[in-house]
């Protein structure tokens, strides 16, 4: 397969994971702003620190209230990572392969950004809530789906899966390392009280990556801290878990051709291996930042060996 | 039940009978007697007997219903073309009209032999001119005419190209005049596109009118994709050679064509950026590592293709492509100087050229032209310039043009005179008809100008698709057929025996 066509396919997943990233982080960041609305205002500013759009969000000029980063995180047409421009991208490195997908999942990506069109003419920003936010993530499950259901195990499908995967780990970190640190101290503190906030708090992080059932199924007990920061690094089971990303991600470059991939395999080996071997116990002993950070690094690291692997065009 | 308007009454309709012919019809047919009752005044010709039973048969709003389907699922599929230099959505769809355009057995099968002889001797001609240049020494054609022809390619004298197949891909451009008869209007032997509106058209039409398709024999064109991909491994001398479609990439107007064609033949689809030239060998970069390429279906102009031959400034193009192709390392379909032939200076001559190489009387009919570069013919167009139709030979796109019967008396006379200080930079011909075929407008069924573009493949054999692509020019008296500027395009059905309906 071409080198760009792999390029394309891989970006174009990870742009549609994001744009579907996007949208459970505001779709958590509204529902507690709800639950507080006369609350400072600081926690508005959180998905953007997730998503380190501090700069360009500044060089709006507009003050931090939920709806302006709403909007922004949104609609905005400057930002690259916006909602609007993911979906834009994701249909553009599409269309540049629309040969490599089956048909249905070209026309599901293009009736996607039809329909988010008619949306954003229909949708004031201001005013982008829960219902915006579920069909964003709504058409990355139908995506998903299609794929699954009718393409080839070759290696579109798999630079497919590659993108997504990254997309996701890098994503899941990110917010817990955001959310988590909210209002926590870094330190983990086993006998904290309990507040109503803290609760509130933990479980929106747990929505944002599907993982309130899964805690509930697995812990079957109040929701702390620790377990929270447990099942979304270690938790073999869960989709968006960071262990499970990798191992997903292991299991994809096993299908890539071998002539170039050594680095990129042993990167992905490394990182699974910390994942499969290791505890929250010494995550939080280390320092769940320290440690989210230097993941962080990781997977940009990884994320360029990949790309120099398949997708450089030598 | 649909009403239909009649064209006018010089016009040769596609569907309809015109006036005195239908009177005479009637009296002959019990068939037709019965068809006439139902459509009122209209009269069909026979081999739209079963559409035009269909359509009688239907209630009105079939036709709007299924428009609106079709609008939906192109869009959905994402069929579109794209227009440069418009603000804001710039894919737009190509309207595709409901009606069929309907081609009876003898009319394609004569059409198929005069294709087919045409496309043969223009290989020939290119493949002479590039080499001994024989038509030039036995003066039909002088030298001027071709080494002062721009798309006269110098870097392609001597080269050797496989089989000598110069254009494995053919667009001929054919109108059917007021007389009834066909006319080639045009060869369009560089980058010609369209076919893949001829499938989708087919593939929209079988899935919106299946009982259409159940009344009578329609010819398949599905097939055109693996007849393409014969062709272009035939060009090769490799066997199962590798074989790719390069594309100047998704910003270029026909790059949905570009994508299905690909995908249809299960080709890679290129870009300049994904290929390199390694010791006169091309590559394509591969998530394996780099991949011989043998064979290239070219989407791309020649002076795009290599920056190092031709024009420096492509970006598009591959550094070294042309060295490699000079040492048949590649095969590049259509060939590089095919332009040569399907100039307006060159046109009058295909005829002779037919004569020259192959000892045949042409088929299919030119365009009479009036070259004013001969004194005759010069004297002739500036007499008759109000009845003609006067183009600057290479010009292209309507510029530089005199439309005879639509000018002023001082436009004509400007125009003369411009002519009269360079005569030879100018062809004329009479101002053709262009059939009608009645076509689902706002206002309802009425006739409009049509023509057809049939695609001739040439490998070990010339084959082709029964049909090809019919464009229409949706506004009404309009002639101009192309889709950037109001044209749309009708399913082509050539139908599988005489005037065949059940």
């Amino acid at each position: 397969m071409l080198s760009r066509v792999a390029s394309h396919l891989y970006w174009m997943s990870r742009y549609l994971e994001r744009s579907e990233n996007m949208a459970r982080i505001l779709d958590v960041t509204q529902s507690l702003a709800m639950l507080d609305p006369g609350a400072d205002s600081g926690g508005a500013m959180t998905p953007i620190v997730i998503t380190e759009a501090q700069a360009e969000f500044a060089a709006t000029k507009l003050p931090a209230t939920y709806a302006n980063v709403v909007a922004f995180l949104a609609w905005d047409l400057d930002h690259p990572s916006s909602i609007r421009n993911c979906i834009e991208a994701t249909r553009e490195n599409a269309r540049a392969v629309r040969g490599s997908l089956t048909s249905e999942m070209w026309e599901n990506i293009n009736d996607t950004w039809i329909a988010f069109q008619e949306k954003s003419r229909a949708i004031d920003p201001m005013m982008t809530g829960n219902e915006f936010f579920e069909w964003v993530k709504e058409r990355s499950h139908l995506f998903r789906g299609v794929t699954f259901a009718t393409a080839r195990r070759d290696q579109p499908y798999h630079f497919t899966r590659l993108g997504t995967f990254i997309e996701r780990a890098d994503n899941t970190a990110r917010i817990l390392n955001v959310k988590y640190a909210e209002g926590a101290p870094d330190e983990f503190d086993e006998s904290d009280e309990q507040a109503e906030g803290e609760y509130y708090r933990l479980s929106a992080v747990l929505r944002s990556v599907s993982a309130l059932e899964a805690y509930r199924d697995t812990y079957r007990d109040v929701i702390d801290a620790r377990r929270v920061a447990e099942i979304m690094i270690f938790d073999p089971k869960l989709p968006r878990s960071l262990r499970f990303c990798f191992d997903e991600a292991t299991l994809v470059l096993d299908e890539l051709p071998r002539e170039s991939s050594r680095l990129p395999r042993r990167l992905a080996a490394e990182m699974n291996a910390k994942l499969r071997y290791g505890s929250v116990d010494e995550v939080l002993e280390y320092g769940l930042k320290r440690y989210l950070a230097d993941f962080l690094l990781d997977m940009v690291k990884f994320g360029n060996s990949v790309n120099t692997a398949y997708m450089e065009l030598r | 039940m649909h009403s239909i308007k009649a064209p006018p009454a010089h016009h040769f309709d596609e569907m309809l009978l015109s006036q005195t012919q239908s009177q005479s019809a009637s009296s002959g047919s019990s068939q037709s007697q019965r068809q006439s009752s139902a459509a009122g005044a209209e009269r069909f010709r026979p081999h739209y007997a079963g559409y035009a039973d269909w359509l009688q048969s239907s209630p009105e709003q079939t036709l709007t219903q299924r428009r609106a389907q079709a609008d939906l699922l192109f869009r959905r599929i994402g069929i579109t073309f794209t227009v440069y230099g418009e603000e804001g959505g710039t894919e737009r769809l190509i309207p595709s009209d409901v009606i069929p355009r309907i081609i009876t057995a003898e009319d394609w099968a004569y059409l198929e032999r005069g294709l087919t002889q045409r496309v043969t001797a223009i290989n020939k001609f290119l493949a002479d001119i590039y080499h001994d240049q024989a038509i030039l020494k036995a003066g039909l054609i002088p030298r001027e005419q071709i080494m002062g022809n721009a798309q006269f390619q110098t870097k392609m004298v001597g080269v050797k190209v496989p089989h000598d197949t110069y254009v494995s891909i053919t667009g001929v451009d054919i109108v059917r005049n007021n007389d009834g008869k066909f006319y080639v209007l045009e060869d369009n032997l560089r980058v010609p596109s369209g076919v893949s509106y001829m499938l989708m058209n087919r593939k929209m039409m079988m899935r919106l009118f299946p009982e259409l398709f159940l009344r009578q024999s329609v010819r398949p064109v599905e097939h055109y994709p693996a007849l393409l991909l014969q062709t272009l491994k035939e060009s090769s001398n490799i066997d199962n050679p590798t074989v790719v479609l390069m594309t100047p990439g998704r910003f270029n107007s026909a790059y949905f064509e570009h994508t299905f064609l690909a995908q249809q033949m299960g080709i890679e689809l290129v870009e300049g950026q994904d290929l390199f030239v390694k010791d006169d060998f091309v590559y394509m970069r591969t998530t394996s590592g780099p991949q011989r390429v043998d064979v290239m279906y070219r989407r791309v102009d020649d002076v795009f293709l290599d920056p190092n031959a031709f024009r420096e400034d492509s970006v598009i193009g591959v550094p070294g492509l042309f060295e490699a192709y000079r040492k048949g390392n590649i095969v590049i379909c259509n060939a590089i100087g095919t332009g040569v032939a399907d100039d307006k200076s060159i046109y009058p001559y295909v005829p002779d050229m037919i004569k020259f190489y192959l000892d045949e009387e042409p088929i299919l009919n030119n365009v009479p032209t009036y070259q004013c570069r001969k004194p005759t013919d010069l004297s002739y167009v500036l007499a008759n310039m109000k009845d003609l139709v006067v183009k600057e030979v290479h010009g292209a796109g309507g510029y530089g043009m005199l439309v005879g019967p639509a000018a002023t008396a001082n436009e004509v006379a400007e125009f003369a005179e411009i002519v009269k200080a360079n005569p030879a930079n100018y062809i004329a011909q009479p101002t053709l008809a262009l059939s009608s075929c009645p076509t689902f407008v706002e206002s309802g069924i009425a006739p409009r100008h049509i023509d057809l573009r049939p695609f001739v493949l040439t490998g070990r054999e010339v084959r082709m698709a029964p049909g090809g692509l019919t464009r229409v020019a949706l506004r009404e008296g309009s002639l101009v057929v192309n889709s950037s500027q109001g044209g749309g395009t009708k399913d082509t059905w050539v139908l599988a025996d005489a005037g065949e309906a059940v």
